[in-house]
């Protein structure tokens, strides 16, 4: 079954007087429980797909299915409810919000949802920080972690909510090789024991291994899987 | 929503300096806004309670005689205090204000002052007792000095009266003025106390006890001078006060019943005042023709019906007097007339009436006010709609209700017109006689109303500013928030509530700044003497009356100022595209 099925998918930028085409047609689908790995050179349209998937971008033309669900026609308070039930995001820069501690960082997508008990919350937001061995850190700002720490939160916080998909652009290009390497070895792990579809994008041919399906972009097209 | 509090609240502490800044700008404002109406409200306090007791009252009754404004007298005492207590609902007070010009010669100076009675025996309430020794505070001698026997007319003056006359307790002093009669007179007062007025306007007043001052000045027993009211709330009360007082005082027809005597034959007859003013004399001459063919205003003229004449054996230039009952009680009183001419026999009018013109009318009524006659005796008392009632005089006359004091001091003027020697009795408010006061107060409550303009300037240029600033530097979390699935509407009011906190706190350390300040500034003794500031002062310090309302409406009303200011920013922020707040090429 296909989790994401994307067809004739076109992002168009003005850019001044010019526009910059950067999709130009992508056809793509994506199994349900895959890891899958976006790889292409700078500037060739990683980011502005993984943006078109996770709904935080609009497409040009073309379609994208999350779940048989059609996003492109969708009012943005619902696409906003898709991101918060059913995705997850890793960003480059981590993202975390400053002035929460790590425990509450990772509680924020559950908060926004209102559906659990604060006791719940509280419960699955430590356990998943224990998953990403940082429970000694939970009551840790931000600004009082490494990195690599917090882009471990920042995995946890994705997955806090039990999304179908989790969206991650460049996680690893802002830590060193090693850090990045782990961040990659709990997405794979929380991949195969959670059966939770993860899309990541890199620059980098060192951390291929760790993907299970790798798509190749140039130029906003696909260049082969 | 809990997790959106816990954020907006965070962020303040977090960014400080900048928070910090703001806040105290508010807090400033607030500070300034809650003292500028404080201040405003002492201001009010002095005008209403400390001076406008003195100056006007809440509601007046003024008895003006011969267009004289000075000249307060109204000679059946009783009868109007009893009428003003069953009309006026609820009275706090009703003194009789009595001030007489004078001139006063003190140890090889002279100067001027007004004699003011002061009623210390009516004055029962001792709330009010302290409130007046606290506006004539007493350096020597004592308020029970006034009523003193043992000295000649006791009296208070201020210490710079005292200065000015170049005297000392327990001297003597001699005043000249002139009594309710238009009388010179002089008399010999004694200093029995010197006092420091709680300001500029009661510099003036020497203070005699208010039956001592009546008979220096020739009031009888039962006469009055002008009638000041307090009552509770006058700014809802005194209006409708002074309107109902006005419907009471609608005067009755003016009349003597009697026996006319003329060499010793005697005849009743009922004594009525015609009016002198050209219009009244036109009407009458219409109603009764040969009235008065070739009448001239003499002092105590009488025009008598033909069978009242015959009866008696009257003819023109005959004096004859009536003698008639007086309200008082007691035996009977005589007014003597002069017969100007015996009218022919009419139709028109009964011929027991005596017509007595306006001024001998009321010279005789007003010295033994008559008791009222009866019909029932045969008095010929037309009633209202009787068309000669226009034209008879009335136990007074009754100024029309005057919205402003131009109006009021227009009715004044046109008085002379009617030619009368009626009292004219007035009922005006202290926003009619005191409107320069009231104004004082209006631009009062337009200081409070800049204030409130300047704090939402600062709201303005502020909030927007601060927010601006915010929103710039968390732009990437309001991205990342947005990806997460926050709803556009969260993050607007994420922000109003980081503008709301930070308005409310500073409100309330803006409302304890002004509670400082107001105790600070009210410690400072000013001196100011002789300039017109003072009358602002109490007893030489500011006076801030904090009203509990006032605030609690004025934060409600910054906050709303603060937060449909921080709207628009705010929503702004919340409907940046998410892709471009996360910094994609944003
Ligand atoms: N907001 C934008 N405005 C104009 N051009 C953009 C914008 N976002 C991306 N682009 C352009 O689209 C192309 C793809 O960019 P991007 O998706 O960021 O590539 P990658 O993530 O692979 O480096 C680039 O040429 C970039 O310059
Ligand atoms: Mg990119």
């Amino acid at each position: 079954m296909n989790i994401i099925e994307i067809h004739g998918l076109t992002k168009d930028y003005a850019l001044g007087e010019t526009t910059v085409h950067a999709l130009r047609g992508i056809d793509l689908t994506i199994a349900k429980g895959d890891l899958v790995c976006i790889m292409g050179p700078s500037g060739c349209g990683k980011t502005t797909l993984l943006n078109v998937i996770g709904g935080i971008d609009s497409a040009t033309t073309g379609s994208v299915r999350i779940g048989g669900q059609e996003l492109t026609t969708l009012p943005d308070r619902e696409i906003t409810d898709l991101r918060l039930h059913r995705l997850g995001f890793i960003f480059q820069t981590f993202n975390l919000i400053p002035v929460l501690t790590a425990t509450e960082n990772v509680e924020f997508p559950l908060l926004l949802q209102k559906e659990h008990s604060k006791s719940e919350i509280r419960a699955r937001a430590e356990k998943l920080l224990e998953e990403v061995g940082l429970s000694e850190y939970r009551h840790h700002r931000p600004s009082e972690l490494s990195g690599g720490q917090r882009q471990r939160i920042a995995i946890a916080r994705a997955l806090v909510t039990n999304p179908d998909i989790v969206l991650a652009d460049e996680p690893t290009a802002n830590l060193d090789s090693v850090t990045g390497a782990s961040i990659l070895e709990i997405m794979q792990t929380m991949n195969q024991r959670q059966q939770t579809t993860f899309l990541f994008s890199t620059h980098d041919k060192n951390v291929l291994k760790y993907a299970r399906t790798v798509v190749h972009i140039k130029d906003g097209l696909i260049d082969g899987e | 929503m809990g997790i959106l509090l816990r954020i907006s609240l965070r962020n303040l502490l977090r960014q400080k300096r900048r928070n910090l800044l703001l806040g105290a700008a508010i807090a400033i404002g607030m500070a300034i806004l809650v003292m500028a109406n404080a201040f405003s409200h002492g201001i009010s306090d002095v005008l209403f309670n400390r001076i406008l007791k003195y100056v006007s009252g809440n509601i007046s009754v003024s008895f003006t005689q011969n267009g004289n404004r000075m000249n307060q007298l109204f000679r059946d005492g009783d009868r109007m205090k009893e009428l003003i207590r069953k009309t006026v609902p609820e009275i706090s007070s009703v003194n009789e204000a009595i001030g007489i010009f004078s001139r006063v010669i003190g140890n090889a100076r002279t100067d001027n002052a007004i004699l003011v009675g002061m009623d210390l025996k009516s004055e029962t309430d001792p709330k009010r007792l302290a409130d007046l020794k606290e506006n004539f505070r007493l350096i020597e001698g004592s308020y029970d000095n006034l009523a003193r026997k043992d000295l000649e007319n006791p009296v208070l003056l201020s210490d710079e009266k005292a200065k000015s006359l170049n005297t000392h307790m327990l001297d003597v002093l001699r005043v000249r003025f002139q009594d309710v009669n238009g009388q010179n007179q002089a008399a010999r007062v004694t200093v029995a106390g010197i006092f420091k007025p709680a300001n500029v306007f009661m510099n003036t007043p020497v203070f005699l006890d208010i039956g001592n001052l009546k008979q220096l000045a020739g009031y009888g027993p039962n006469d009055i001078g002008q009638l000041y009211i307090m009552i509770p709330n006058p700014k809802k009360n005194a209006i409708p006060g002074a309107n109902a007082l006005h419907v009471a005082l609608k005067p009755p027809l003016a009349s003597a019943f009697g026996h006319l005597e003329f060499k010793g034959r005697s005849a009743t007859a009922t004594a009525l005042g015609f009016r002198v003013d050209s219009a009244s004399l036109a009407g009458l001459m219409k109603l009764l023709p040969g009235f008065f063919a070739d009448y001239r205003l003499m002092s105590n003229d009488v025009l008598v019906g033909k069978a009242l004449a015959d009866s008696l054996g009257l003819h023109a230039g005959d004096r004859c007097s009536l003698s008639y009952p007086p309200k008082s009680g007691g035996e009977n009183v005589t007014a003597t007339f002069t017969v100007t001419k015996v009218l022919p026999a009419s139709t028109n009018f009964p011929p027991n009436v005596i017509w007595v013109n306006d001024r001998a009318f009321y010279t005789f009524y007003y010295d033994h006010w008559p008791s009222p006659p009866q019909s029932e005796n045969g008095a010929f008392l037309p009633d209202s709609t009787s068309s000669l009632h226009p034209f008879l005089c009335r136990e007074w006359i009754l100024m029309n209700r005057s919205h402003t004091t131009e109006e009021m001091q227009r009715d004044l003027k046109l008085l002379p017109q009617l030619k009368s020697h009626a009292v004219a009795v007035g009922v005006p408010t202290m926003y009619e006689s005191a409107s320069m006061i009231i104004n004082l107060e209006y631009a009062l409550n337009l200081i409070t109303l800049g204030a409130v303009l300047i704090l939402f300037f600062i709201i303005q240029v502020g909030v927007v500013n601060t927010l601006r600033m915010t929103i710039r530097e968390r732009t990437r979390e309001i991205g990342t928030m947005r990806a997460m699935g926050m709803q556009k509407n969260h993050v607007r009011n994420m922000f109003l509530l980081e503008s709301f906190f930070l308005t409310l706190f500073s409100c309330f350390v803006g409302i304890l700044l002004a509670f400082a300040g107001m105790w600070l500034l009210s410690k400072i003794q000013i001196h100011s003497e002789g300039n017109h500031w003072d009358m602002l002062l109490v007893n030489g310090h500011l006076h801030f009356k904090p009203s509990v309302l006032g605030t609690a409406l004025f934060m409600p009303l910054i906050l709303a100022i603060a937060a449909i200011t921080a709207w628009f920013p705010s929503r702004t922020a919340a409907n940046l595209p998410p892709s471009e707040a996360l910094g994609h090429f944003g």
